[in-house]
């Protein structure tokens, strides 16, 4: 009890190293739970020869010897008597940093503190809501009723997303493929002596081309290629399992398949 | 058989009188299937009366799957026995009905606990959204506890002629001939010899196996596997002030932190509230997921007392072999959970009423002696009705709940007054309600544009990181 309140004490003075104590606490508890959780979820999910009344038994009294959560507050009512323990959950001593910031008013961005020449600078409030996710996501915060976050990012106005992020990326895309068909025009003219406009004509060069599109468009990294393999597996996996009690080879109902 | 009646058709502009005959070609070899169909009912039709006896049908499990199943069976004149190992069971879990299942299986009100009328979706960065402002006087989600629910239907069936027996299956015997019964092996609990029970036999005709997740009667059969999540939840009875909020509310947590491929929930009961998460790929985490879940919403459940610990596996999918002659799995131990909701009580109970429905018309009313192909019809009809329902939900989990983005923006369209009616009436009346067209692709627009600006933030954070 004392050494998680030494650990529980730094975090206050320094709120960039706030992140990990916390994680390896939880990671000590989870090693020590292992053994616990194993059996917790083998007594409860066992339909096996156990007794039916011992199983829910062994469930709570496994839980019994140490709370779960990381509280140095505990709650003298814990006893691991058959009616089911009790913890407490009261945290009165951990001080959790919250995300805060000037700009963050009542849950929601003000808008009018991002001002830049008498216009709302849209950019830097897609940078303040990004950081605001990442603190987030860094370090998950308790969702409470009395300061309800509110923000939504649809208020941000379509033109701001694209100038931002649609368009340097369709300036990239364009140039690959602007590259790649200057290439592949003035290869396939060196080859065959057959000129652009000829090669528009053909059927042929109209489906490489669309492939050289369809690949700039879909592949962008080289990870993209077993990402897009995968894609197209998840998406039928679904229909295949439930496909499955009607794929019998041995009975008569095969041809129930052939319905579908 | 498309492509040939459209050739047939571009060549019929020369001669219409050929035309008519040639329509009348289309039918009869469309109906080709129908006929085979027909073929397999008359051989159904053509097995044996049951010389002096009714049908005997066993249904292993007495959850809401093999209650519902044993009522219908023995409605129909069918001989019923339902075995449940542990009559006073808390199954773990979350305890949602929809609306139709009250007025479908006419469970009368005071089993419902709560009506919850009002949700609260809860996305990664702690946007809030409400939903249920679309909702009609009426129209509620009914939350019921598990034992309540399932003794309440075992009663109905044993009411209706079944026979109740508290009872562990533990293997069954599968028949020589295609007329022998199966041997059910089982230990039958009273009160007289203690808690090992009576190791005894039965033989039965056909069997519903509707044991749940972990279910022997698919084991036997050979079912085949399935992908499973584990749902952890912690049972937190918080004090007065704080349940007031809960009312007829519940609050649906997504994130990475709170789970990497379903969500974390806090769920009303009668009068505590069921705090807990799931996962399939991250099971060992499960741990971290749910003090993730209790950290999110710590300010609303402070001061409360964990009461309970419980955990069980739900199936993702249904298993490949979901019958085998005359045995067949319904509930959970087919694996009938929704994707993206992970419900399961409904079609469960559904499943069990279907296919004892098939056993009653395949047998006449328990005279005759049935065969796969009545079960075969249960499983027809059952994939006719809900296999759109499991696909949406499917295509709704696989698009959303991949990424923090995606659940940002999956909680930003559900802010959306017409996303909130159509899941409500989907959920609700289980049926995949057409909305309007019009709706509908204002719905996609905003769906790509919420989508996008989700990740063009997760792009920007990702520049922060660098």
């Amino acid at each position: 009890m004392s050494i998680s309140m030494a650990l529980f004490s730094p975090p206050i003075s320094s709120p960039l190293l706030n992140p990990n104590p916390i994680p390896k606490i939880s990671l000590s508890l989870l090693s020590t739970k292992r053994l616990s959780l194993v059996s917790l979820t083998r007594a409860s999910s066992d339909n096996g020869t156990s007794t039916p009344a011992s199983s829910t038994v062994s469930a709570t009294t496994v839980e019994a010897p140490k709370p779960v959560e990381e509280v140095s507050v505990k709650s003298p009512s814990e006893n691991g008597a058959v009616g089911g323990e009790e913890t407490d959950l009261t945290t009165t001593t951990t001080t959790e940093i919250k995300f805060q910031d000037a700009k963050w008013v009542n849950g929601t961005w003000d808008l009018k503190q991002f001002e830049k020449e008498g216009k709302t600078d849209w950019d830097s409030v897609i940078v303040a809501e990004a950081k605001r996710r990442k603190w987030l996501e860094d370090n998950p915060e308790t969702t409470t009723n009395d300061e309800p976050v509110l923000f939504d990012t649809s208020i941000i106005p379509w033109w701001a997303w694209m100038k931002r992020y649609h368009l340097p990326e369709a300036e990239l895309l364009n140039g690959r493929a602007a590259m790649v068909g200057f290439f592949m025009a003035y290869f396939v003219d060196s080859l065959t002596g057959v000129g652009l406009v000829d090669q528009m004509g053909n059927f042929f060069c109209k489906t490489l081309l669309f492939v050289a599109v369809a690949g700039v468009l879909f592949i962008r990294k080289n990870e993209d290629l077993d990402k897009l393999k995968g894609l197209i597996e998840e998406t039928t996996l679904y229909d295949k399992q439930w496909q499955a009690a009607w794929k019998e080879p041995e009975s008569s109902s095969s041809t129930v398949s052939s319905k579908k | 058989m498309s492509s040939f009646a459209l050739k047939s058709f571009t060549g019929l502009r020369q001669s219409p009188t050929d035309q008519i005959t040639l329509v009348s070609h289309v039918p009869s070899s469309l109906s080709l299937p129908h006929r085979r169909t027909s073929l397999r009912v008359t051989a159904s039709r053509a097995s044996p009366k049951l010389a002096n006896r009714t049908l005997r049908v066993a249904v292993i499990g007495g959850g809401p799957a093999g209650g519902a199943a044993a009522e219908t069976l023995a409605q129909g004149g069918v001989e019923t026995i339902l075995i449940e190992r542990k009559m006073d069971n808390c199954k773990p879990c979350g305890g949602a009905i929809p609306l139709c299942m009250v007025g479908e299986f006419n469970l009368p009100l005071d089993i419902i606990d709560r009506r919850v009328t009002k949700m609260k979706m809860i996305s990664p960065s702690n946007i809030a959204v409400d939903i249920g402002r679309t909702l009609k006087e009426h129209e509620y989600i009914g939350m019921v506890r598990r034992e309540v629910l399932d003794q309440y239907l075992r009663e109905r069936a044993e009411k209706s002629g079944a026979t109740v027996i508290n009872g562990l299956f533990l293997k069954m015997d599968l028949p020589e001939e295609w007329d022998s019964p199966y041997v059910l092996h089982y230990t039958e609990y009273d009160g007289k010899t203690g808690a090992t029970g009576q190791k005894k036999t039965m033989e039965v005709d056909a069997v519903i196996g509707a044991d749940g997740a972990n279910s022997r009667v698919a084991k036997s059969i050979g079912a085949g596997d399935y992908d499973y999540a584990i749902a952890f939840q912690e049972r937190i009875r918080i004090p007065d002030d704080k349940m007031t909020y809960y009312e007829d509310l519940a609050e649906m947590y997504v994130g990475d932190d709170v789970s990497p491929d379903f969500y974390g929930w806090v769920f009303p009961k009668c009068d505590h509230v069921a705090v807990g998460t799931g996962t399939v790929t991250h099971k060992g985490d499960i741990k971290k997921f749910q003090l993730a879940t209790r950290n999110r919403a710590k300010d609303k459940i402070l001061g409360g007392k964990i009461i309970r610990v419980e955990a069980h596996p739900i199936p993702e999918h249904p298993r490949p072999r979901r019958l085998s002659k005359r045995v067949a799995l319904v509930g959970d131990a087919a694996g009938y959970v929704t994707k993206c909701s992970g419900e399961g009580i409904y079609f469960a109970a559904k499943s069990g009423r279907m296919c004892a429905e098939a056993i009653v018309e395949g047998s006449q009313n328990g005279k005759k002696m049935i065969d796969e192909s009545d079960l075969r019809k249960y499983l027809e009809k059952w994939d006719k009705t809900y296999l759109p329902t499991y696909r949406v939900l499917d295509v709704l989990q696989k698009v959303f709940y991949r990424s923090n983005p995606a659940r940002e923006a999956f909680v930003e369209m559900c802010g959306d007054e017409y996303v909130q009616k159509m899941t409500f009436d989907s959920y609700l009346y289980k049926r995949v309600a057409p909305g309007s067209p019009l709706e509908d692709l204002k719905l996609a627009v905003n769906t790509i544009g919420s989508v996008f600006r989700a990740n063009a933030l997760r792009r920007e954070i990702e520049k922060l990181n660098v």
